[in-house]
């Protein structure tokens, strides 16, 4: 049979790609990977890329996801250093970091993945447990200290579960906790609730008398300020008044030299003003003009 | 192109065999395997040709690719994204793969955990359902926060964000807007314990929110999710079973609001009179002094006037004076009583009945 060329490419090239599906794997950016040869755990990879190996059955190469999962654990009870009942719920941020020591403990089970977070949340529950009794409420929740004292437990839980991880050999890092719930018991609650109403109607009461007072405050400032201005007006019409007073005794010089004719004027004077408006005016014979019935019999007289 | 000489060439190596057998049957068996072979090669041409076309892809406006040549990410940070605007190419699978990521698009996370129990429709609607007070609180149902002063509120948070590091959020995370939205429950809960209650529900709204925006961005950073915040919206009330004192409380700042209103009114009115009086007591005694002083210049004018008459005739000026104004004046007087003298020279007695508005109307003379 005459070979073709073409034919020969191609056939080579068949066999060189079958080849590689036997011999050569790769292992994806989110992925870190296991050879087991002969079903014994000899090579971790934990670099993206293109790698050898022997063909199945002799080796065979188990891929794991190497990106951050994201756990939470169910809402758990513990008791503070005060003997508070504190309900907590955290979430951890883990990846497999080694998969060497993950492969034996884990990839042998259905769901490696969940069968390590069901490890975790054990861990996690006693790294909880410890740290919550550490501390007091007042750590968890104040306004001091600009929330150092949370993240500072936040850390020691974190710690705790990393040193448990490790002396355990999982495989697993811990990148991030932190508590996504953190609550108290139903019936402490609601003891919470009748200090918050008592507070409420305290709160309520001080502004209510708290207007009150300060109204009645600007009240009396205005009052006061009105009062002030009033005198102070008075005082100025005092001042004024007492100028035109002087102004008008630089006339009054006038009056001096003849204060017998000035006295007179003045009284005629006060006289014409005193008598302007309806009066009765009861006299007798002495009172000029009517000194001219003097000596006259009238009949007003002999009534 | 370069295979059709090839298949020329091949031609002249197939016909030799083709010359020594005689049987037409073979002959017409070798003429079809030529032409199949033929087919064959063409197809294959056309599947290499397809394979290797098949490496082209184009970025959406909204999207950013990224190669990964045996499942590593070919360039580092910044320079293995690839744009829209060009045509790309990659090696077909298995030696590269193209991963696409919506990058520009907003993405959105909501945390509840610190919110009451809700049906979608509640939600919805925005309804509150009622809880009335003395009902406990059910910590695995509805979800609160604890305030630093150790009291108990809902918050809800809605975070937007981009993301600014592909690479990072879809290669490093399994899911990574859950655990965005860990973050900024965490963020929610751990800013929550540092505010007190009246802080976070009315005095210091927006600073509580930014405080959650800040430690949303720090955790972001520290766990570097690879996005971008872009706001943060939080929204906080107080529980339901407490809506009642609350209530009163928002009702007696209203109430003081009010009265500190009246209360400056009042204040207005009363400084404004005053100085309106103040003013007008002013002008008056302005005026006062100007007609006392024209008053007793035009007197002492007048005086001077009549001082020369009276030198000349003293008793008799009098007089005439006396009796003119007298004149003049009892013309103005309501009712003139005459008491003429007894003649026995003793006072006579005189009773008169002065009605009450004559009364009244000497008194106001008096001053």
């Amino acid at each position: 049979m005459k070979r073709n060329p073409l034919t020969l490419v191609i056939g080579v090239l068949l066999i060189f790609i079958f080849g590689l599906w036997l011999f050569v794997f790769q292992v994806r950016t989110t992925e870190v990977a296991v050879v087991t040869t002969f079903g014994n755990p000899t090579r971790p990879i934990t670099q993206p890329g293109a790698y050898l190996k022997a063909p199945w059955p002799i080796q065979k190469v188990w891929p794991l996801d190497k990106r951050v999962q994201n756990f939470e654990d169910k809402l758990t009870e513990g008791l503070t250093r005060d003997s508070f009942n504190l309900l907590t719920t955290v979430y951890v941020g883990w990846r497999i970091t080694d998969p060497t020591a993950f492969f034996p403990k884990f990839v042998g089970s259905a769901n490696p993945i969940g069968e390590a977070e069901r490890q975790l949340e054990q861990l996690l529950g006693n790294a909880k447990s410890s740290v919550i009794g550490k501390h007091r409420l007042s750590d968890f929740i104040s306004s001091t200290g600009n929330g150092t004292n949370f993240l500072a437990i936040e850390n020691e839980i974190l710690t705790t579960l990393q040193t448990q991880v490790s002396a355990n050999n999982y495989g697993l890092g811990i990148e991030f906790l932190g508590f996504k719930k953190l609550q108290l018991p139903s019936n402490v609650s609601q003891s919470v609730f009748d200090r918050m109403t008592s507070e409420r109607k305290v709160l309520a009461d001080q502004l209510q008398y708290e207007g009150e007072a300060e109204a009645q405050k600007i009240r009396s400032d205005a009052d006061r300020k009105a009062a002030e201005m009033l005198s102070s007006a008075e005082a100025q019409a005092t001042q004024i008044k007492g100028m035109g007073e002087a102004e008008a005794a630089k006339s009054l010089a006038a009056f001096q030299k003849n204060p017998e004719l000035a006295s007179f004027l003045f009284r005629l004077n006060a006289l014409e003003g005193a008598l302007k408006e309806r009066s009765i005016l009861v006299f007798d014979q002495n009172t000029p003009p009517f000194d001219l019935f003097r000596g006259v019999s009238t009949n007003l007289l002999n009534k | 192109m370069n295979d059709h000489p090839h298949s020329h060439d091949d031609s002249p190596g197939l016909a030799v065999p083709a010359e020594t057998p005689v049987d037409a049957g073979s002959q017409a068996l070798s003429e079809a395997l030529r032409s199949s072979f033929a087919i064959i090669r063409v197809v294959m041409i056309v599947l290499i040709v397809v394979f290797f076309a098949s490496g082209f892809f184009t970025v959406g406006p909204s999207q950013r690719a990224i190669i990964l040549r045996f499942g590593k990410p070919l360039g580092e940070g910044e320079n293995a994204l690839l744009g829209p605007g060009k045509l790309h190419w990659s090696f077909p699978y298995p030696i590269d793969e193209c991963v696409k990521v919506n990058i520009t698009g907003i993405q959105q996370v909501d945390s509840a955990v610190g919110w009451y129990a809700q049906t979608p429709t509640e939600r919805l609607s925005g309804i509150e359902p009622p809880a009335p007070a003395g009902t406990p609180m059910n910590p695995a149902v509805d979800g609160y926060v604890l305030t630093a002063d150790n009291n108990i509120l809902h918050t809800r948070a809605t975070l937007r964000y981009r993301i600014n590091d592909p690479i990072r959020y879809v290669f490093n995370f399994v899911n990574a807007s859950n655990a965005v939205q860990n973050t900024l429950d965490n963020a929610l809960l751990s800013t929550a314990s540092q505010f007190k209650v009246d802080d976070v529900l009315t005095l210091d709204v927006a600073g509580f929110q930014v405080a959650v925006r800040r430690r949303v961005m720090q955790l972001v950073e520290q766990q570097e999710l690879g996005i971008a915040v872009e706001q943060c919206v939080v929204q906080s009330i107080r529980p339901r079973q407490l809506k009642e004192a609350f209530d009163r409380v928002t009702d007696a700042a209203q109430t003081r609001g009010k009265v500190l209103n009246e209360a400056r009114s009042y204040e207005n009115q009363v400084t404004n009179r005053s100085s309106a009086d103040a003013e007008s007591r002013i002008n008056l005694a302005q005026s006062d002094r100007a007609r006392l002083v024209s008053d007793v210049a035009a007197q002492a004018d007048r005086f001077q006037e009549i001082l020369p008459q009276y030198q000349r005739q003293p008793s008799l000026f009098v007089q005439q004076r006396l009796t003119e104004t007298l004149g003049r004046v009892l013309t103005n007087v309501q009712d003139k009583i005459f008491v003429a003298e007894s003649l026995d020279g003793k006072p006579k007695e005189l009773r008169l009945l002065l009605n009450r508005e004559l009364i009244k109307k000497a008194e106001e003379q008096k001053p």
